[in-house]
């Protein structure tokens, strides 16, 4: 039998592509068979079913894509698209390194050549239109039918990472507040307390958190440009502006008084103001201080005055009484001394009482060699006010020059008593009692020392002094006025 | 001197559904056609997923399958055309 050439032909064609179907299929070239008779022809997989892997696939929250041998995609799922920024059909058969930025597309080569040397993922950051996305990128390799090639995934770690900033955020802002020495109050937008430290509940006597601030903390501020109140501070501050420095008072506060008080918005995204974070730095002592050097300041400019007053008096005296230059600086030394030693010891005593024992041994001192053992003392432990101890400082000074040139301390012999008692009407007496060997005479001018002494006391009702001029040496009665006597 | 018409070249490609070598097959024959024979074939894809009667007309066993229709005489490629050289040889050899 022979057969037409054409014949041959035709069956050497068949031939030829029934052995290339069969090496096709021995190689793995090939993933579906049609199989069944005329009019039942069906479609296998071979190798499994590639559509379930498909919804799988879809199913997944991560972006998850698979791909042949050599890096073309054949699936992706929407995440994974979405993290590219490309269509699936678009990408589909073309190599995914052209749709991914460069570094991430060397990364990538690396990977699928070495899928186990990354077996948990390289982190990428990925450019999408809502901003940067920071994933994880793995490779792991797949047979996906007869096909082998690899499986990549994108894990979207952005809000993951951001939830995590967020919180350590949050423990470093709470640290803060917990750390501060002034007391800080966060607000949410209704003016409510929602965070305070410490330090703001040792002010409040209690808890702020869950109160509205302006209820609990009404303020009243100083200056013109000052929010009216805690709620139109709050209100500012919310809007965007950040008020500082401004100081006010808390009157209905249990512990604080004077405020400086800071307040800016909670600023928790981009533009996003979720309340406001207020600061109250206690004023009190400081305002306090402030106040008691204003005083002090007055008090100390009064007994200047007052001082220069004293000097320009003694001063025009002592030149009135005296018989040359030689006899007003002495004197004039002398007086400005002995009020000199009462202001050192009062402001030893920060101007407060002092003791009349204490008033005359500093005037005495001077005159230590010619007094000691000729004066006795007795109840002069009584305190009287600085007022009264100048005028008695001054008063002991006279007394005791007139007796070191005219009287008891002048030669031998001679002796002062000082002593004080208590007076009906609550003052107090103290009785000067020289005793001399010559008798004494009175004067006939008055000196310096005279004027100041019979004048003296005169500041107050039921105060002032007698000289007496007795036979046996010189008496003065010193009367200090009740109010006086500390 | 008139212009010759141009012969009709088709080729049908089979796939079947989205199988990795179906895909494979259709990225690999868009690329092949684009870059070395742009505009000169009509490409025909065939889902025998679908409709899996339409096989007979080619004889078509495995998939995929790159049936070059006309010009004539009918040439078949099976596998996933991955082979470019193959391919290009399978297209461009005339009877």
């Amino acid at each position: 039998m022979t057969l037409a050439p054409e014949a041959l032909a035709e069956l050497k064609r068949r031939l030829r592509e029934a052995e290339d179907t069969i090496r096709a299929i021995r190689e793995g070239e090939v993933d579906a068979l049609v199989v069944g008779a005329l009019d039942q022809e069906e479609v296998f997989s071979i190798g499994g079913d590639a559509d379930a892997f498909r919804v799988f696939l879809e199913a997944m929250q991560h972006g998850a894509a698979a791909l042949d041998g050599s890096g073309r995609l054949l699936y992706a799922n929407a995440v994974f698209a979405g993290l590219v920024g490309h269509p699936v059909e678009a990408m589909r058969g073309h190599p995914v390194a052209d749709f991914l930025p460069p570094d991430m597309a060397a990364l990538l080569e690396r990977m699928i050549a070495a899928p186990e040397a990354h077996p948990a993922g390289l982190p990428v950051v990925l450019a999408t239109p809502a901003g940067p996305r920071h994933a994880l990128v793995s490779v792991a390799p797949l047979k996906l039918g007869t096909t082998r090639g690899f499986a990549l995934t994108l894990t979207d770690l952005t809000e993951r990472q951001r939830a995590e900033q967020a919180e350590r955020s949050g423990r470093v802002a709470a640290a803060v507040i917990r750390s501060a020495n002034e007391a800080v109050m966060v607000c949410d937008l209704s003016g409510r307390v929602t965070h305070a430290n410490a330090a703001a509940r040792g002010v409040f006597d209690g808890d702020p958190v869950g109160h509205l601030l302006a209820e609990i903390v009404p303020l009243v501020f100083t200056g013109s440009l000052a929010p009216a109140d805690t709620a139109d501070m709050l209100r500012q501050a919310m809007s965007g502006a950040a008020l500082q420095g401004l100081e006010a008072q808390a009157p209905e506060t249990a512990r604080i008084n004077d405020l400086l008080v800071s307040a800016a918005p909670l600023m928790v995204a981009e533009g996003e103001v979720a309340g406001c974070v207020v600061t109250l730095v206690d004023l009190t002592q400081r305002k306090a201080l402030e106040r008691q050097q204003l005083l002090l300041m007055r008090e100390l400019d009064h007994r200047v005055k007052n001082i220069l007053a004293m000097v320009l008096s003694i001063s025009r005296r002592t030149r009135r009484n005296s018989t040359g230059v030689e006899d007003f600086m002495e004197s004039f030394t002398g007086r400005i001394h002995a009020l000199s030693a009462t202001h050192n010891l009062l402001a030893q005593k920060s101007w407060t009482e002092l003791g009349i024992a204490e008033i005359l041994a500093a005037e005495l001192a001077p005159f230590d060699s010619v007094s000691r053992g000729r004066i006795a003392l007795a109840g002069l432990d009584r305190m009287v006010t600085p007022r009264a101890a100048v005028a008695l400082g001054i008063l002991f000074h006279e007394l005791t020059t007139n007796a070191v040139k005219h009287g008891a301390l002048k030669g031998e012999g001679g002796s002062i008593a000082v002593s004080a008692g208590s007076e009906p009407g609550g003052g107090l007496l103290i009785d000067w009692k020289e005793q001399v060997t010559d008798p004494v005479t009175e004067p006939t001018r008055q000196g310096f020392g005279t004027v100041v002494i019979a004048q003296s006391m005169l500041h107050a009702p039921g105060g002032g002094t007698e000289l007496l001029f007795e036979p046996d040496g010189l008496r003065c009665r010193i009367t200090i006025p009740s109010e006086d006597i500390a | 001197m008139t212009d010759t018409p141009k012969s009709p070249k088709k080729l049908v490609l089979y796939v079947a559904g989205q199988t990795p070598k179906s895909l494979t097959a259709i990225a690999n024959l868009r690329r092949i056609c684009d870059t070395h024979v742009p505009g000169e074939y009509e490409i025909d894809v065939v889902d025998l997923r679908q409709n899996p009667k339409l096989a007979r007309e080619h004889d078509i066993v495995a998939i995929p399958t790159l049936v070059r229709e006309l010009p004539v005489p009918l040439r078949k490629i099976i596998g996933d055309l991955s082979d470019e050289e193959k391919v290009l040889i399978s297209l461009k050899v005339e009877g």
